[in-house]
């Protein structure tokens, strides 16, 4: 075993620290860049989630699984992200619709109820309490990144988390998913990116900006 | 030997204030591509204030000839609650962390109030800013020692660093990092270092602390400068030993003493890295968004109370 | 002092305070009448001291039974819960009066001077008379003297439209907390059959827990409102500024704490606790208060105004305190709870000191500079030092200052805050640590506003002519200020003289509890805190400095005048900016047309302040009140026929009653 396993052992447990840790610093992020490297940071953390997962079940796809996520989330996708704004020349801010401290809030409530929903569900599935939670709280999370966010590119962010939390929980309750249905979600992500990529493009060209709060005006 | 000891780690929080500050400023130095001052330049600079002739506002009271010396005071007697170099420290078996907190405030109060003492607007300007930060500054401190008083289920320093000493080290806890969290963000907001005040800025429209010490000169001067370094000696002395602590020796053995001495000041040099890191790396906030800056943090420390909970079942 | 002597005192003390000396000043117009009428209350007060502390300790004071002349029983008796109260109304009263002596025979001209006096000690009388209270009928008749007295001494201090408007608010809101109140005592009689606070003790640990609920509820409202509680304290900003000095002291830091004496005697020893709702309630209440309260406060630039909304605030920290309490003892954890309400208990001790104080030295500077807007004051320090000193301790107490009485008293509930960590429920596991972040924002907001008041006020340099001329107050005056402050400091450096009797007040309050050792832990730690900080304060004085005057660094500008300095209102700006959804303002600035529009030559400012519950509670309730009365108007047409009619139709629903009733 060693020091190895021992360490894989106690990744899943103390890890969802640094998970929550990511959620609430996104809830206060204030410049895209900021809140990109956030998700590739949460998204190295699934992977080591994912790595300890294989060695601790010995599992082989599982270590192609934890390379394509961190080929594509923690590197291909975050980089995408900046060549983007980069070409967009779009306003760096975030453009959030609550302050700071109202966001943190509603993340750390968010977290308290994904910690009481999950509670009675852990027993049950005899599955560590804090994972689980974490996962749960980072869908709730990307769904709030969402709605929050008027920006177009912080909402497809906001999908992003969201997979994750899909990702991680799905993780968590199989230990280790068959790898077809990874590679299988994993194409359906990238292809939502690269169309909401073309229209971000399409959209800030005709109308040189990316609020969606203004598309209320294109009401007839 | 315990209270030589004891005494021993209050004269270096004291005594090696001015030092601390030096390496933050020739650390910032370093990062602006400067050549920066000497580390030692806080010793000289003390040294000449305290030989130097004292300017008093003829419109000003006893207030503001006596606040310094209430403020050093106070800063001194919280520096003997911190632990450094084994798990006790002068009051930090008897005081707990409310009264820890608490002497700081009293600090600040005596140093508003020899602000506004001296009778000019940047007094003024200063402390109305530096009450602002403090009130809610306050939430966040407490909360966030609370939360690790709870886990350790002590209220004393000596006993919370104590519990810590017994935990694993690779045991993340949710608590401690949601706590640590808090407190460096309440250790730079109370300490007035970047991103909520500059404390190399001659402006005085962006001062806060510095506004406060605008009238002091001589060796009143050097007494709240000496205060300053030392809470900043404090705070970064009191995240060392509430969150890493390992390496504390037991006071019977004089090469554990050595070799914890060595250990403290090599976490210590981390840790001012990070500050000299942040300061020079972050812009200032404005001073409308240090309220936000505060309620996140008072947000994350309530989180780390609530996690007490929800870690225990 | 054998039983016999402490019932004489007791006598003595009622007698002065009640007979002695009204006739004394109704009777001789002299002025040594009213030196000897001072005297008197003075050594009335000395007796009921020496009274509370043997009661205090245990030991039994004889009972007076006044019930055969009176319609209803009518007693006084001392047991320790009610000899705490009493010690605290006699020693805080013996430096308010002896200030008070000076200070009305300044600023009080003869016929209003001598009724002063004469409600003055009725005031006394009647707080005395309400925590002595043996029966529910004694209790009541104190409570509404206390009003009436208390009403009749703001009216005496001069007339105005303003001043009789918000005394009839004060005797409209305080009647309507008197009435919670006797309903409070009422719902009790179908159960105890008596009125005697010994029935009723009895009778409430069989009560059914409908009638449990209501009582709590209406001794809550009843005695909130006379404590101040949000959102019932509207009467106080109103009330205490029109009093004389004095008697806000004696408002404040007494008449507050009778309230806080009844809910204290009705939840811990009639109810003897309850469900967890009720800690639950008075938490929220005193969260909601204290927190307010702080806020409205900074916003404030008159200082007996800014005063009474901290009182708010600090009934706000005791009600957190006993909130703790109840919910302790929900919890069954008798040694926590009792931990809490020694803390509240001690805050009430506190606060009735240094608030008294507080007062006290708003009264010095009214009489030094003719004004208590802040914005006209400054520089009072070095021409009114000892008032100052003292004033000084008062905000360091009131803040919670370590080395001063607030401190311990906080500090006491923050340690009994975190002991709710210990206990199983998890509700009550996450609420109560929570509170610790409430009391500390409070606490660092009050501190906030008292470095604005005490930095305005006596800092600096003088705003106003009147400022500038100010003397020290006379002899009396301070010695009245510098016994309250030396209390504060006592208190703050040896906690242990209070505690340890308050600590023998909990157990026989809440059974089944020790000695919380926080209590002795914090007497212990606070002299070794003092000695270090004398010692390091002492040691940084000492060696010789050159001193030299020199103006302050003005920009280059020559001469700095008062107009430079920051005013209350700038001071306090950054947080009200911060809170402004807290104050609802109502700004107008207002450009006077001239014939040159471009280079106005006046603008007018205006901002006005409501409390938000003025317009969004009272002002529906008010206005459905009268709704509902306008449409009952209707019934009275004046025309016979309608009259008779009601008659017939009342017959009628009788008869239809009786056949139903079978």
């Amino acid at each position: 075993m060693g020091l190895v396993g021992i360490a894989s052992g106690k990744v899943l447990s103390s890890f969802s620290v640094f998970l929550f840790l990511t959620i609430l610093l996104l809830a206060v992020a204030r410049r895209i860049s900021t809140s990109v490297l956030l998700f590739s940071l949460q998204s190295a953390v699934i992977t080591a989630e994912v790595l300890a997962t294989a060695i601790q079940e010995k599992l082989a796809e599982a270590w192609v699984v934890g390379l394509l996520v961190f080929v594509i989330k923690v590197v291909a996708i975050p980089r995408a992200f900046f060549v983007l704004t980069g070409r967009l020349k779009t306003v760096r801010d975030v453009k959030a619709s609550t302050t700071p401290t109202q966001s943190v809030f509603i993340v750390a409530l968010m977290i308290y109820l994904s910690y009481a929903g999950v509670h009675s569900y852990g027993q049950a599935v005899h599955v560590p309490d804090d994972a689980l939670a974490a996962a749960v709280a980072l869908i709730l999370t990307g769904a709030f990144l969402m709605v929050s966010r008027t920006k177009a590119i912080m909402q497809m962010l906001g999908l992003l988390v969201l997979e994750n939390g899909i990702f991680l929980a799905a993780l968590i309750t199989t230990f280790g998913m068959p790898l077809v249905i990874e590679i299988g979600i994993f194409f359906d992500i990238l292809m939502g990116l690269l169309l909401m990529g073309i229209f971000t493009f399409r959209i800030s060209d005709t109308f040189d900006h990316l609020d969606v709060s203004k598309l209320r005006r294109l009401r007839g | 030997m315990k209270i030589v000891l004891d005494l021993a780690q209050v004269l270096l929080i004291v005594l090696c204030a001015p030092l601390v500050r030096g390496i933050i400023a020739r650390g910032k130095a370093l990062l602006q591509r400067r050549q920066g001052a000497s580390i030692w330049r806080p010793y000289a600079e003390l040294i000449k204030l305290f030989r130097k002739e004292e300017l008093v506002p003829p419109t000003s009271s006893a207030i503001f000839r006596a606040a310094p010396a209430v403020l050093f005071g106070a800063t001194v007697c919280a520096a003997a609650f911190i632990p450094v170099l084994h798990a006790s420290a002068l009051m930090a078996s008897r005081g707990d962390f409310f009264l820890l907190v608490y002497l700081l405030a009293l600090a600040r109060f005596f140093l508003s109030l020899g602000a506004l003492d001296g009778g000019s607007a940047f007094g003024g300007m200063g402390a109305s800013r530096e009450a602002l930060v403090s009130s809610l500054a306050e939430a966040p401190f407490l909360l966030g020692l609370a939360a690790v008083a709870i886990l350790a289920h002590r209220a004393e320093l000596a006993g919370i660093v104590a519990w810590t000493l017994e935990q694993n080290v690779f045991d993340i806890s949710a608590v401690h990092m949601l706590a640590l969290t808090s407190l460096a963000m309440v250790t730079l907001a109370e300490t007035g270092r970047m991103p909520v005040d500059n404390p190399t800025t001659h402006l005085e429209l962006t001062m806060i602390h510095e506004g406060m010490v605008l009238e002091y000169s001589g060796p009143s001067l050097a007494l709240v400068e000496w205060s300053a370094g030392i809470k900043l000696h404090l705070m970064l002395a009191l995240l060392v030993a509430l969150f890493f602590p390992w390496g504390m020796a037991s006071p019977n053995s004089s090469w554990g003493m050595a070799a914890a001495l060595l250990l403290y000041f090599a976490k210590l040099a981390v840790l001012m890295a990070l500050v000299s890191v942040i300061e020079s790396a972050m812009a200032k906030l404005r001073m409308y968004l240090v309220p936000d800056f505060l309620g996140v943090a008072s947000a994350v420390s309530a989180l780390a109370v609530i996690f007490t909970v929800l870690v225990k079942r | 002092m054998s039983a016999g002597a402490t019932g004489a005192a007791f006598v003595f003390l009622l007698s002065v305070l009640g007979l002695l000396v009204p006739v004394i000043l109704m009777a001789v117009r002299a002025s040594s009448a009213r030196k000897l009428a001072v005297a008197l209350i003075l050594a009335a007060l000395f007796a009921g001291c020496a009274v509370a502390v043997k009661g205090f300790l245990g030991q039994a004071v004889p009972v007076l039974d006044f019930s055969r002349a009176t319609p209803f029983s009518f007693s006084l008796a001392v047991d320790p819960l009610s000899a705490f109260f009493l010690l605290l109304v006699s020693t805080v009263a013996i430096p308010v009066t002896l200030f008070g002596g000076s200070y009305f025979e300044l600023h009080q001209p003869e016929p209003r001077r001598r009724w002063t006096w004469i409600f003055y000690s009725w005031f006394l009388l009647s707080m005395i008379v309400v925590v002595t209270a043996g029966t529910g009928f004694a209790f009541l008749a104190g409570w509404e003297l206390m009003t009436l007295v208390s009403a009749a001494l703001i009216l005496v201090e001069g007339d105005s439209e303003e001043r009789r408007h918000n005394v009839f608010i004060y005797l409209l809101m305080m009647h309507a907390g008197a009435a919670a109140v006797a309903a409070a005592f009422f719902l009790f009689l179908p159960f105890s059959h008596s009125l005697n606070l010994s029935a009723m003790r009895t009778a409430g640990a069989a009560l059914p827990g409908g009638i449990r609920a209501a009582i709590f509820l209406s001794a809550f409202v009843g005695f909130g409102t006379k404590a101040g509680l949000i959102p019932l304290h509207l009467w106080l900003p109103r009330a205490h500024p029109l009093a004389p000095s004095p008697v806000s002291a004696l408002m404040s830091g007494i008449m507050l704490k009778t309230a806080v004496y009844g809910f204290v005697r009705f939840t811990f020893d009639f109810l003897a606790g309850g469900p967890s709702w009720f800690g639950y309630a008075v938490l929220l209440a005193g969260a909601v208060s204290g927190l307010l309260g702080v806020l409205y406060a900074i916003a404030e630039h008159d200082l007996k105004r800014l005063l009474a909304y901290h009182s708010v605030e600090n009934i706000g920290i005791i009600y957190l305190g006993l909130g703790t309490s109840l919910l302790f003892l929900s919890n069954h954890a008798p040694l926590w709870a009792s931990l809490a309400l020694i803390a509240a208990l001690l805050h009430t001790f506190n606060h009735a000191l240094f608030k008294s104080l507080l007062f006290l030295g708003a009264g010095a500077i009214s009489g030094a500079a003719h004004t208590i807007d802040l914005e006209e004051l400054g520089g009072l320090q070095r021409r009114m030092p000892i008032t100052g000193t003292t004033f000084l301790i008062a905000c360091c107490s009131i803040v919670g200052l370590p080395l001063f009485n607030g401190f311990i008293s906080e500090w006491l509930t923050f340690r009994s805050f975190l002991g709710g960590s210990v206990l199983t429920n998890t509700k009550a596991q996450i609420v109560l640590p929570l509170m610790i972040g409430v009391l500390a924002l409070i606490g660092g907001l009050a501190a906030a506003c008292f470095v604005k008041v005490f930095g305005v006020a006596f800092l600096g340099r003088p705003r106003s002519a009147e400022a500038e001329r100010a003397v020290e107050a006379p002899v009396p005056m301070r010695a009245g200020t510098t016994l309250l402050a030396a209390a504060c400091v006592l208190i703050g450096i040896l906690p242990g003289i209070l505690l340890h009797p308050l600590v023998s007040l909990g157990q026989a309050l809440i059974p089944g509890s020790g000695v919380p050792e926080e209590t002795l832990i914090i007497a212990r730690v606070i002299p070794w805190t003092a000695a270090i900080i004398l010692g390091v304060v002492v040691i940084a004085v000492l060696p010789k400095r050159t001193q030299r005057m020199v103006a302050t660094w003005g920009c280059g500008l020559s001469q700095l005048t008062s107009r430079m300095q920051y005013t209350s209102t700038a001071f306090s700006k950054p947080i009200r900016f911060v809170f402004t959804r807290v104050y609802r303002q109502d700004r107008k600035v207002e450009r006077l047309p001239t014939d040159q529009p471009y280079f106005p030559v006046t603008i007018s400012y205006r901002s006005v302040r409501t409390t938000s519950f003025e317009k969004s509670l009272y002002r529906p309730f008010v206005e459905s009140v009268v709704w509902l009365a306008q449409g009952l108007r209707r019934m009275q047409t004046g025309n016979i026929q309608a009259y008779l009619l009601y008659i017939f139709l009342a017959l009628v629903s009788l008869l239809a009653l009786l056949r139903f009733q079978q």
